[in-house]
């Protein structure tokens, strides 16, 4: 049954561009690679039980590297997409030591080494371009074949998103996913059982710098222009904000979030515009009164029906 | 023949406290050895010390020869030491068998596989499933931890001991907290255990240490005053005066 | 050498401000294990409605007064209702109380708009007085740096000399010994907690006199005084003043030598303690 939603899904969201406008295709794209890292930052969160407030610096990195190499060096995206890939995962294998630290300390953490690269990004304006950004970003070409529009460039972000999504439940389901929730679990039995707690946290951190970093590559050839805002507080938050608005934990729920979090930035700023307000208010309710998300609440819907315990 | 655990001369000082004065013991190969005494008496944390949790002030602990006193605890059970904890201590959040897979993948690089999925590792399942029938669980593998009861949390509990494949086990009162009936049954599980598997525990119920010891070490403000058999203990003066005297 | 005064002074004053911001939100950590990212949102509110007390009545006074009150009525209703019925779930807690400082942000963006705004100082600190070296320095600045130092020794007597300061500390080393011995805790914490929401206040419109209030800065002044509590530990009150100058001074050297690099340098040393000692320098495991 599942598997079938599943396929339906795919379907349908291969054949969007046929059945709407361009407005809906950059919009999926956007859902999907916002999707991408909000999910990058779920395999910390609803796995290893830890909260990162800097996933959007290695999705910063990663994009302003290809920018920087398509633009100023005349690069080929063969060359820059990997390179970005390359650098944003580098940098998390850096910033992974914040593992050494839990709870509080990690948000806290995470958080100041968000602004770092925020800081630079905005700063270091005779490298990155300052609060102006790297422009002209072109569409991406590998071998003989460009891409030459946002349609085709939409199939480009599903195919990759769908297998990053393969990937991730092959992770989550495997040995290693389960030690990640075993550490969420209780911590200190994992340790008598035998597990170096500490390396598997950094291991699980630096691969959610990759799925983030990918996110990255695939933003920039999307909005051809990346600025410092990329690397900003309020995106890493949202990241997180969208997994657990669509359920953390679920592999998903990221994507829901994404969708339900974007169509309402769409939908809400045509006519109001404190937008962030609203964003605040979702932040409230959201923690308030869903704190397991749509995908909790779905599942809760189901044992209720089935008459099963809460 | 080497003993499984040897405690020499072994002391832990808290401050002004000495919690373990001069402790020396060795347990056998395969030996049943209990620990008993008052309350305060340093039997957990003479456990602790055997256990790498605490570091001794001073003296050794043996494993099968092998000085293992530096030893964090995660390299001890990679040696051969297994433990069930006082207060029950399992992953509430996950299922009886993923409990199980984790202390089963754990013992080797098993734990850093990305690319199968859980479900593939057949072996490793029916290896799960045979520690859960062999505690009494069987047919439960499925269900979420925090539905279980108590006393079945702490069958859970030694079978998650058992697969690290331990030489020696360590059980810090296994059976607090249980039932009479289920503290009958759980005894009847612990003296069925295999001598290949050398037995350490801490009780409080004289009479399930009694009935399970090969031999019983006593111990009283951190010293040990007697080691011997369960029959030598009951009979012995000095122990009813410790237990049963001016508390 | 004056510019390395010049700059000492600088990093002084900014610490004195981030005092007033940092140790109401590592009392309220210590105390309540509360972790509220609202506090620079606070600021902010505080100053804004500072800058139209001071244009309307012409008195800076007032206008800390106005500023730190406002945000003690506005603490109490999110730590009432908002926050409480968190219990300890420190993720949720940063998650709400991020939502509040949006939400809290864009209402001053609706109110006071988009421009840089500053508070005029008061006239009697207004202009500059000589410094060793030769050069001038605004007067204002070291007043702060008086403001900020009075303020941080009172706190420091009324913690460790004072009855309710002890109750705060033994509820800051063990809040359930505190609830056993009949002390009313809910009172206590709410105490506490005006305490730091009147601080935060009352700092947006003391900042605002010499930083300019705008959309932004809310977050920028919360970044600062996060680091001064990871640098100086959560719960401790000689963390916040010793973090308040290591950050005060790291900042305005920053600044000064590498300003492409400034957060780096502001951050580098943070990392690197951090690495060596994860609750920062006088922080205890929670």
């Amino acid at each position: 049954m599942r598997l079938a939603l599943i396929v339906a899904g795919l379907a349908l969201a291969a054949a969007m561009p046929l059945l709407a406008g361009e407005f809906w295709v950059t919009l999926l794209s956007q859902i999907m690679i916002f999707g991408l890292l909000a999910l990058s930052a779920d395999l910390l969160l609803g796995n290893a039980g830890l909260f990162s407030l800097c996933h959007a610096a290695f999705f910063a990195v990663a994009a302003y590297t290809t920018a920087i190499l398509q633009v100023r060096y005349g690069a080929s995206t063969a060359l820059a997409a990997p390179a970005g890939i390359l650098a944003g995962t580098a940098l998390s294998f850096l910033f992974a030591f914040a593992v050494r630290t839990r709870g509080v300390y990690f948000i806290l953490i995470t958080l100041a080494f968000g602004y770092i690269v925020w800081g630079v990004a905005y700063r270091w304006a005779s490298f990155t371009g300052g609060d102006n950004g790297v422009t002209n970003v072109p569409f991406p070409a590998v071998g003989g074949f460009r891409v030459a529009n946002a349609t085709q460039y939409y199939y480009v972000v599903l195919i990759t998103v769908v297998l990053c999504g393969l990937a991730y439940r092959l992770l989550v389901t495997s040995p290693f996913g389960l030690t990640l929730r075993g550490i969420k679990s209780s911590e200190s039995r994992m340790r008598s059982l035998g597990y170096d707690v500490g390396r598997h946290l950094y291991v699980a951190f630096v691969l959610s710098g990759l799925i983030a970093s990918i996110a990255g590559v695939l933003y920039v050839y999307y909005n051809r222009f990346i600025n410092p805002v990329a690397a900003s507080f309020p995106v890493s938050v949202e990241a997180v904000l969208m997994a657990i608005v669509g359920g953390s934990g679920t592999i998903l729920g990221p994507f829901l979030g994404s969708g339900i979090i974007l169509v309402l930035r769409n939908w809400v700023s045509g006519f109001f515009h404190y937008y962030t307000a609203v964003l605040g208010i979702v932040f409230i309710v959201t923690v308030l009164w869903a704190p397991q998300g749509i995908m909790g609440l779905v599942a809760r819907w189901r044992a209720g029906n089935r008459g099963e315990g809460a | 023949m080497s003993s499984a655990i040897e405690v020499d001369r072994l002391s832990k000082v808290f401050g002004g406290l000495r919690a373990v004065d001069g402790a020396s013991l060795a347990v056998a190969s395969g030996e049943r050895r209990v620990l008993i005494g008052p309350n305060g008496a340093g039997k957990t944390t003479l456990f602790n010390c055997i256990a790498g949790t605490l570091r001794p002030t001073s003296g050794r602990v043996l494993l099968f020869g092998d000085d293992i006193s530096g030893l964090p605890e995660n390299k001890r059970t990679a040696r051969g030491m297994g433990r069930t904890f006082q207060i029950s201590n399992v992953f509430t959040d996950l299922t009886v068998l993923e409990n199980l897979m984790l202390s089963i993948v754990g013992t080797d690089a098993r734990k850093w596989i990305m690319h199968r999925p859980l479900s593939s590792f057949t072996a490793e399942r029916a290896q799960a499933l045979d520690g859960l029938e062999r505690v009494g669980l069987g047919g439960r593998a499925d269900e979420t931890v925090k539905f279980l009861s108590y006393g079945e949390r702490r069958q859970l509990e030694l079978a998650l001991a058992l697969n690290v494949n331990p030489k020696v086990l360590r059980l810090d009162e296994p059976c607090a907290g249980l039932s009479p009936s289920e503290r009958q049954r759980f005894s009847q599980l612990i003296a069925a255990l295999p001598r290949e598997i050398t037995l350490i525990m801490i009780e409080h119920d004289i009479d399930i240490a009694l009935a399970l010891a090969d031999r019983v070490t006593v111990l009283h403000h951190g010293k040990i005053i007697l080691d011997g058999t369960p029959n030598e203990v009951q009979t012995n003066a000095l122990v009813r005066e410790v237990y049963f005297g001016r508390a | 050498m004056s510019a390395v005064i010049l700059q000492a002074v600088n990093g002084i004053s900014l610490a004195a401000l981030l005092f007033l911001l940092a140790s109401g939100f590592t009392l309220t950590f210590g105390l309540m294990r509360v972790v509220n990212m609202a506090y620079g949102a606070y600021y902010l509110l505080g100053g804004y409605i500072g800058y139209s007390i001071a244009r309307r009545t012409g008195s800076f006074e007032l206008a800390m007064l106005a500023g730190g009150t406002t945000i003690v009525v506005i603490g109490f209703f999110v730590d009432r209702f908002l926050i409480r019925p968190l219990g300890g779930n420190h993720l949720a807690q940063v998650l709400l109380t991020v939502g509040v400082a949006f939400v809290i942000g864009e209402v001053c963006l609706a109110i006071w708009g988009g421009d840089n705004l500053r508070i005029p100082t008061p006239v009697w600190l207004r202009g500059a007085m000589e410094l060793p070296g030769g050069f001038y320095y605004p007067k204002y600045r070291f007043g702060l740096i008086v403001f900020g130092t009075v303020a941080a020794v009172g706190l420091w007597l009324l913690y460790h000399k004072t009855q309710i300061g002890a109750v705060v500390r033994a509820g800051v080393d063990d809040r359930e010994m505190v609830n056993a011995t009949g002390i009313n805790v809910d009172r206590l914490f709410a105490l506490v907690s005006a305490l730091a929401s009147f601080l935060a206040g009352m700092a947006g419109v003391v900042g605002g006199a010499f930083l300019t209030l705008n959309p932004g800065a809310e977050w920028d002044i919360l970044v600062l005084a996060l680091v001064v509590v990871i640098i100086g530990g959560l719960g401790s009150l000689e963390g916040a003043i010793l973090g308040s100058i290591i950050v005060g001074l790291l900042d305005a050297y920053g600044r000064w030598l590498l300003p492409e690099f400034s957060y780096f340098v502001l951050f580098g040393p943070m990392a690197i303690l951090l690495l060596f000692r994860a609750t920062g320098i006088f922080g205890k495991e929670h």
